[in-house]
């Protein structure tokens, strides 16, 4: 492409491009930075007001990150557990040796991580970690609002522990399959997770009621959930698709809003605008569109097609910032309102 | 399956316990310096390898949700692959180690059924390191010795210097009647020029226009039913394409589980184009693969190589898609 004969959004102009040679490989809030995980084993403290920070972590990719309450903790291919405090300090929390740490979380001061068929608890009280043994390789993990859940996603569904009288408690969702990332929603009421087949699968906690959102082209790489019904806003497809949760039944036999429908390629990553009605959705060839969670939704802009997958795509915790990463390397930082 | 220079290279090496895949896994690496390997091993396999990238994983053998019976992936290649091409630092090739009783099938699919795999990876070739003295003897007890041939690029036929030239010569007979189109290399300690065993891009649709299945044994020794034996069809009259589709279509959605690998070039009436496929159980990838060479002979070539072949009516089948 001729980029001499391409418009740039106003977030192009008035922001930062970084090439840093490494794929973004996930991003999280921490006070008022974002930090970046990186295919080369680094972080990078993105501040609204300075330059950002660079902190040589891992060898190897970073494969999961997350914010606990006194740093970033991070999994990596290298075995390493870490933790990374936003004035560049590293600590180990643990060293798994030649097993990948997929996945990571964390909850007030409990962090965890998975390691193969294994997750690995670490609470205030005890430096020996909790394990809760799975099936098979672990997919994903996610903690619920309160701390008192963790679902863990494997071949074959999902697992949920539920903390009762100091003990884990566990509880099987099965459906068929391999499952990757695995969420909440907002009010914990559901549980989501992504499939190597071209779709979502969902349960309602409460009875195990079960059903898949599927019709994706592609594999869904990315969900989040955005608006008051909520919305689980989900990529996969050439646009954003919107799955309405609220209601007793959630999105069973309705359909489903598409926005952001002006990219050319399937959606790679989604994520909300705290505090508004709409998306934020990245494409395959590295275009970002923000638009809004309605019927007849405006598009805004705000980065041209780079070529190259959208793999992150984070918003400062004061909302003031947006950064984009790609999966060559390119970030854009950029102030999200006009000044 | 794209096919692309960016994308990493991947060979699978098969073999029983103790044939000799640690041995030629270290000679590759340790041959072949200056390049930079990932290597994929299994918890159970053998120790000391040599190289900074070693990835542990158990091999994990998942169902599709897509209707296919015999559709199986490796789960965990999936998830390692896609973690490996997450890395800054960019790979030569990646090496995967697979147990003595694995069944090759599923990692071959796994670049059929997983598109992100397919657009950064390619399988390259599965290798499979076979020990002389014992192999006829694995062959008649377990069912993967067989899957491991019958999936081969390229056989390492190793520890040659334990054996005489007639049990040589058996083994190899034993080998080509299960698959004729594998290349053979004797070894000892898996010595072979790497050449040979690396970069061969045998699951590229080029490769298959180098098939040449110039014989026709139709005349097999009495065999048990659960051997593995491969069968070829030449046609000089250009086939029907409606014909064809419909008659291989239903051949691999009813005998898909115990057709193993399948390859052919295709010559059909009024198209100037020859097609190529090449398939593994049910899965296949085929296209046109530009016209036809001047010089060449206008022919289709069919190879198929699986169990209970002669159930398939597969002469008769191919036959009847002869155009009018």
């Amino acid at each position: 492409m001729n980029k001499e004969s391409v418009i740039k959004s106003r977030f192009e102009e008035n922001g930062k491009v970084f090439e840093t040679g490494a794929p973004v490989t996930g991003a999280v809030s921490i006070e008022n930075a974002v930090a970046v995980g990186f295919g080369d084993g680094s972080i990078r403290f993105f501040w609204p007001d300075n330059d950002p920070i660079e902190v040589q972590a891992h060898s190897g990719a970073i494969l999961s990150i997350a914010s606990s309450n006194d740093g970033v903790i991070t999994g990596g291919q290298d075995g390493r557990f870490l933790k990374i405090s936003t004035n560049a300090e590293v600590e180990e929390i643990y060293n798994f040796g030649t097993r990948w740490v997929d996945n990571v979380a964390a909850f007030e001061s409990m962090v965890l991580c998975s390691s193969g068929k294994n997750v690995y608890i670490w609470s205030d009280e005890n430096d020996k970690p909790k394990i809760l043994e799975h099936q098979s390789t672990i997919g994903g993990i996610a903690i619920d609002q309160n701390g008192r859940r963790i679902a863990v996603s494997c071949y074959g569904g999902v697992t949920l522990w539920r903390l009762e009288k100091n003990k884990w408690k566990s509880s099987k969702f099965a459906w068929k399959g391999s499952h990757g990332k695995v969420g909440f929603s907002p009010d914990g009421k559901y549980l989501v997770t992504t499939m190597q087949e071209n779709e979502l699968h969902a349960w309602r906690i409460r009875d195990k009621a079960s059903f898949a959102m599927s019709g994706y082209p592609s594999k869904v790489k990315s969900f989040t959930w955005a608006g008051d019904n909520p919305y689980l806003v989900t990529a996969g497809a050439k646009e954003a698709i919107c799955w309405p949760f609220d209601g007793k039944e959630g999105p069973k036999g309705r359909k489903p809003l598409c926005i952001a429908s002006g990219g050319q390629q399937n959606a790679t990553f989604v994520e909300s605008l705290p505090g508004e009605k709409a998306v934020f959705a990245g494409f395959r060839n590295g275009m970002v569109l923000l638009s809004e969670l309605s019927e007849h939704p405006n598009d805004v802009l705000i980065q041209n097609p780079t070529g190259s997958e959208v793999s992150n795509i984070s918003i400062s915790p004061d909302r003031s910032h947006i950064l984009v990463g790609d999966s060559k390397g390119q970030i854009l930082w950029s102030p999200l309102w006009e000044q | 399956m794209e096919n692309s220079s960016s994308q990493v290279p991947v060979t699978v090496l098969t073999g029983f316990l103790g044939a000799g895949k640690t041995t030629l896994l270290n000679r590759i690496l340790t041959e072949q310096h200056g390049r930079r390997y990932a290597v994929i091993v299994n918890e159970f396999g053998e120790q000391g390898i040599d190289n900074d990238l070693v990835v542990d994983a158990d091999e994990e053998v998942f169902e599709m949700n897509n209707g296919c019976i015999c559709c199986t992936v490796r789960g965990d290649l999936i998830r390692i692959l896609g973690g490996l091409m997450k890395r800054a630092d960019q790979l030569d090739a990646i090496i995967v180690e697979t147990t003595g009783l694995a069944d090759p099938a599923p990692v071959a699919q796994t670049f059929f059924v997983d598109q992100d795999v397919a657009d950064q990876t390619k399988l390259d070739a599965i290798v499979t390191v076979a020990d002389a003295v014992h192999l006829s003897s694995q062959l008649g007890e377990h069912h993967e010795a067989e899957e491991q041939i019958a999936f081969a690029d390229v056989v390492l036929l190793n520890k040659i210097d334990l054996v005489d030239q007639s049990q040589i010569t058996g083994v190899k007979d034993r080998i080509r009647k299960i698959n004729p189109y594998t290349k053979i290399i004797e070894t000892n300690r898996c010595a072979a020029p790497l050449d040979e065993v690396l970069g061969l891009n045998a699951f590229s649709l080029d490769r298959v226009l180098e098939v040449e299945p110039d014989f026709l044994d139709s005349d097999h020794d009495h065999e048990h039913d659960d051997d593995v034996t491969s069968v070829s069809f030449v046609s000089d009259t250009p086939l029907d394409l409606e014909k064809f589709e419909k008659w291989f279509g239903n051949l691999l959605q009813t005998h898909g589980q115990n057709i193993l690998r399948s390859k052919g070039i295709l010559d059909f009436k009024n198209e100037k184009d020859r097609y190529v496929f090449q398939g593994v159980h049910m899965l296949m990838d085929a296209s046109p693969m530009g016209p036809w060479p001047e010089k060449s002979i206008r022919n289709s070539r069919v190879v198929f190589i699986g169990r209970k072949l002669e159930t398939m009516n597969l002469k008769e089948g191919f036959e009847s898609c002869k155009s009018d």
